[in-house]
């Protein structure tokens, strides 16, 4: 598969006298390749928002390379900008323009025949509100004119920054659903969100940043897998003698009001085999699977403690809290973990 | 082609310029009102009586003349209580810049040729208010509200997009000022065709007519060009107006002030006030003491500003903050 986004060393530091230098990217990579569906993940701060805005020329990086549709950003990002849609970050519009006035300005400005801006206006379901005056639109509302915006190019590539924020539960599954559809057709999407369970849910690729720095990246599933720890979840009847005899097989066990957590199960068989052998029926066995917000959350160290508040920037590095290596899954060759 | 077309709709879409062309046309029309209530078309006795008193004044001017060449040559004798000019060509009706004519004698009576020059100098300030304020809000809205960036992820050029905008403000000032202006010189002319008097509309008229108009229109661009440029460099609408008020009180009043108690000389040099004046009418002049530090002696006094430094300095104050616009926004981070 050819590459759409490629993006290799990205650093950027924000220099302002008041607040003295701030570093938002450090030696970032990322390659999305075309058809992905690929999730964007990090907690706040870690430089998400201006990876995406280096990438479409909105803020100029300090080093690193990075190309779109074949074209170096953003010396020739005007070369293929026809082709990319994107929204960045609490899309802005001008109040007191209409939605439609709004779509219909850009679609003048970039060449778009003005007929899109219906069919954009009826993809995002704003139809009916079309004629609204902007500042009278809620944060969904203003989200689904952003989305509009960004599709009125039919784009090849489709960059959404938090697409989901400020959207009901409504419009997040009809979000959901015009992403898939969009994939479906062939198009490139690129999403950033911290909504990590809408985001296994629609991406089948991932990129997880923190502090700047690129921490995992993959398939959803490759990435998961590789947190994956053969855990089961068992309910027995008698969960201390249960325990012993599964550890007497070499299984590490730990019980918890009543429940039994298995690790280093390769078979769940071997469990149901050893318990039922002594006379002890299994009423609950289930796999541990780990989700991508337990990943993200032990990635990025950014696992919530109850009497800890934890400050914006207090996201981790892999290795800074633990002895967790980067996981680099080179998402273009070998899909395995890269110790 | 398309961006232009894009940004026209925008800035004529935009309710501050829809508001400042309402303010436009009600003080047009509040002017033009006051006018016609004010003026009539004047009586042929008005007319006699004006006439005879422009030969009136035209003969006195003509007796002053000829009396001071009668007491320099020894004709009559001096009386103290007249002034008698060093040179008598001073007195000269032939010589005078301009003689009495009849409308000066018809109080009452609107007469374009004379009121023509004045109602454009009001228009020029209001259009450049116009231009400064447009310019400013037009692109200080657009960077504030995230326009721009919406515009960018389209049109990728920065320099091009900025350019594109500075060059559809300044097109749109012109194509509206020649516009109202000729609704506004239009209607006053009609005014005068119909409730006053034309005057006397010759070549020499529209001529200087026009040269004042031209030079007022370059400074309706300035203007347009500084509001617009400030407001990017500042990121907000806001800014341009700072500038504008922090520049008129602390240094055309505040710094005058103290120039004038350090007894600083040419000190109206210093003052952009003094550029545009002097762009407007093409020449101003100063009397200051202070450059005859040496007694009076054969120094008159004063200093003169024309119209060509001072377009130079208003040009490379605008072309400045221009350039220096475009800089930054070129390598702005647009966070």
């Amino acid at each position: 598969m050819s590459a759409v986004i490629e993006i290799e060393g990205l650093r950027k530091t924000f220099r302002s006298v008041r607040r003295g230098h701030r570093v938002a990217v450090n030696g970032f990579d990322m390659l999305v390749e075309a058809g992905q569906v690929h999730g964007f993940l990090g907690p706040n701060g870690s430089g998400k928002t201006t990876t995406l805005r280096a990438l479409l020329g909105l803020v100029g990086p300090d080093g690193g390379r990075m190309n779109v549709l074949g074209e170096p950003a953003p010396e020739r990002l005007a070369r293929v900008a026809g082709r990319v849609g994107a929204i960045v970050e609490s899309p802005q519009f001008f109040g007191n323009f209409t939605g439609r006035r709004t779509l219909r300005l850009l679609a003048v400005a970039g060449g778009v025949p003005i007929v899109r801006v219906d069919e954009v206006l009826e993809q995002v379901g704003l139809r009916e509100r079309g004629d609204d005056r902007v500042k009278g639109y809620s944060l969904g509302m203003k989200q689904r004119l952003a989305v509009a915006s960004a599709l009125l190019k039919e784009p090849e590539l489709l960059i959404l920054d938090e697409p989901a924020n400020g959207l009901d539960p409504a419009g997040i599954r009809e979000m959901r659903d015009l992403v898939r559809s969009l994939a479906a057709s062939g198009v490139t999407v690129l999403i950033s969100s911290h909504i990590l369970a809408e985001i296994q849910l629609i991406c089948d690729h991932v990129t997880i940043v923190s502090h700047g720095r690129r921490v995992a990246a993959g398939p959803v599933r490759e990435v998961l897998a590789g947190f994956d720890r053969h855990e089961c979840r068992v309910r027995v009847a008698e969960p201390d003698r249960a325990a012993e005899l599964l550890r007497g097989v070499g299984m590490s066990v730990t019980v918890h009001e009543g429940l039994l957590a298995v690790g280093g199960v390769a078979e769940p068989e071997l469990i149901t085999r050893t318990l039922g052998e002594q006379g002890l029926w299994v009423g609950e066995l289930t796999p541990i699977r780990p989700d991508l917000e337990s990943v993200f959350l032990e990635l990025t160290g950014t696992t919530p403690h109850p009497a800890l508040p934890r400050q914006v920037d207090g996201s981790a590095l892999p290795g800074e809290e633990s002895d967790d290596p980067v996981i680099d899954l080179d998402v273009a060759g070998d899909r395995g973990v890269d110790a | 082609m398309n961006l232009v077309r894009a940004e026209v709709e925008r800035l004529a879409a935009r309710r501050f310029a829809q508001l400042m062309l309402v303010l436009l046309a009600l003080a047009f029309v509040i002017t033009a009102a006051t006018t016609v209530v004010g003026s009539h078309q004047p009586s042929a006795r008005e007319l006699a009586a004006a006439q005879a008193q422009v030969a009136q004044a035209i003969s006195g001017m003509e007796a002053e003349f000829q009396r001071c060449l009668a007491v320099k040559s020894g004709q009559l004798p001096l009386d103290e209580s007249v002034y008698l000019p060093r040179d008598c060509s001073e007195l000269d009706p032939v010589l005078q810049e301009r003689l009495p004519v009849i409308a000066d004698y018809l109080p009452g009576v609107f007469v374009f040729a004379q009121q023509a020059e004045p109602l454009t100098l009001l228009l020029i300030a209001f259009l450049v208010l116009f231009g400064f304020l447009v310019g400013a809000s037009y692109i200080g809205a657009d960077l504030n509200s995230g326009g721009v960036v919406n515009l960018l992820l389209w049109r990728p050029g920065r320099l091009t997009v900025l350019g594109t905008k500075l060059g559809t403000l300044l097109g749109v000032v012109v194509v509206l000022s020649a516009l109202s202006t000729v609704a506004y010189l239009g209607a006053f002319w009609l005014i005068g065709q119909t409730a006053g008097l034309p005057g006397q509309l010759d070549g020499v008229f529209w001529r200087e007519l026009a040269t004042g108009y031209g030079r007022g229109m370059v400074l309706v661009l300035l203007a347009s060009a500084l509001g617009f440029g400030i407001a990017t460099l500042g990121r907000h609408t806001s800014a341009a107006l700072g500038v504008f008020a922090g520049y008129a009180v602390v240094w055309e009043l505040g710094a005058r002030i103290v120039f004038e108690i350090l007894d600083v000389a040419r000190l109206e040099q210093l003052m952009l006030s003094t550029y545009v004046g002097a762009w407007l009418t093409g020449r101003v002049e100063f009397f200051d003491e202070r450059i005859c530090p040496g007694g009076e002696g054969l120094c008159s006094g004063s200093y003169t500003i024309t119209g060509g430094p001072a377009l130079a300095v208003l040009l490379a104050l605008t072309g400045a903050v221009t350039v220096a616009a475009f800089a930054t926004f070129r390598r702005r981070d647009l966070i």
